[in-house]
């Protein structure tokens, strides 16, 4: 019997079974790649039902726990991924109980939506030639050998995310860390593909501002 | 660099219920996550098109925003998560149990 690779979406139905099936027969490959695919996205949306790191590594425990020992209720009416987040979330809603009330995903506060991507002062303004045009442009950034990024820049973009407002950095996180796509980013936190992007878009802009900051520093 | 001149059209160029004549930087600054994701109106898309034809510190802009997005990547790419040793234990239990 020859496996196709799982590449258009009608086949996902497949895949979720041949995983669950696995799953079932306790084969630890196929439990690895599901965990390194779905660990990033369960630690970080576990993170802001709590407000502890170490608490939200336990909830993700946890959902793992009961996936590998309930498996065999999952009656495949909905995606796998669905299934394994609506018990992550079931987990996390009873530590947030204890701890905090979970974000509202499904709205955008003002702070979120409210910080131009790029900072005023460097359009031209009324009195110039060319208003809302450039007056400080951006300058190309030099790539250092076969990575985007050097170490120590690196280190920078980790820590301006981790210092993102909090929902900004679950959506970047979950598309551009992790590589969710819009569409599962919305299902699985009910959010409108509007909002979704107007997180993105500040959390991205402001990364990118870090980033040219440090790299124009160093350029000079 | 910028061949067209700024709108005349009495729209605030701040503004971005667009369309204006022209978009400028300010504005394409905004509109850059919903051109890469594919939601812009085909108006507004040919607008920004018409943009990055022209204006090369924009072009610069964007390749400044596909760059921070592949860096997040290769964050992402750099991690190898391990599962915790219980729930490996709890896998190889239903190995053995023959579940």
């Amino acid at each position: 019997m020859r496996h196709e690779p799982a590449i258009a979406p009608a086949r996902m139905a497949v895949s979720d079974e041949q995983t669950v099936a696995a799953l079932r027969a306790g084969d630890e490959r196929a439990f690895r790649d599901l965990f390194a695919r779905n660990y990033p996205m369960m630690k970080r949306v576990a993170r802001t039902y709590v407000a502890s790191e170490a608490v939200a590594e336990e909830i993700v425990q946890e959902t793992w726990m009961a996936i590998v020992t309930g498996i065999d209720r999952f009656e495949g009416r909905s995606a796998l991924g669905t299934w394994i987040f609506s018990i992550l979330t079931n987990q996390a809603r009873t530590h947030s109980a204890r701890e905090r009330r979970a974000l509202p995903f499904s709205s955008v506060a003002p702070s979120d939506a409210e910080a131009p991507a790029v900072d005023p002062d460097r359009f031209q303004t009324g009195d110039d030639a060319w208003p809302g045009h450039w007056a400080t442009p951006p300058r190309p950034w030099q790539k250092p050998e076969r990575r985007l990024l050097s170490l120590e820049a690196r280190d920078r973009l980790k820590a301006a995310l981790a210092e993102l407002p909090e929902r900004q950095r679950v959506i970047v996180g979950l598309r551009d860390v992790d590589g969710h796509s819009a569409e599962e980013v919305c299902d699985l936190l009910g959010l409108s593909q509007e909002n979704q992007r107007v997180l993105l878009h500040r959390g991205r802009s402001r990364l990118r501002a870090v980033l040219e900051e440090y790299l124009d520093a160093a350029d000079v | 660099m910028h061949t067209s001149g700024p709108p005349h059209n009495g729209h605030s160029a701040s503004e971005l219920d667009l369309p204006v004549d022209e978009v400028t930087c300010q504005q394409f600054v905004e509109l850059v996550t919903e051109y890469f994701e594919g939601a812009l109106e085909p108006r507004t898309l040919s607008r920004v098109e018409e943009h990055l034809v022209m204006c090369d510190w924009c072009v610069t802009y964007v390749e400044q925003m596909q760059a921070t997005i592949a860096s997040l990547r290769e964050l992402g790419e750099a991690r190898s998560p391990e599962p915790p040793d219980a729930v490996l234990a709890a896998l190889r239990a239903r190995r053995a149990g023959g579940a």
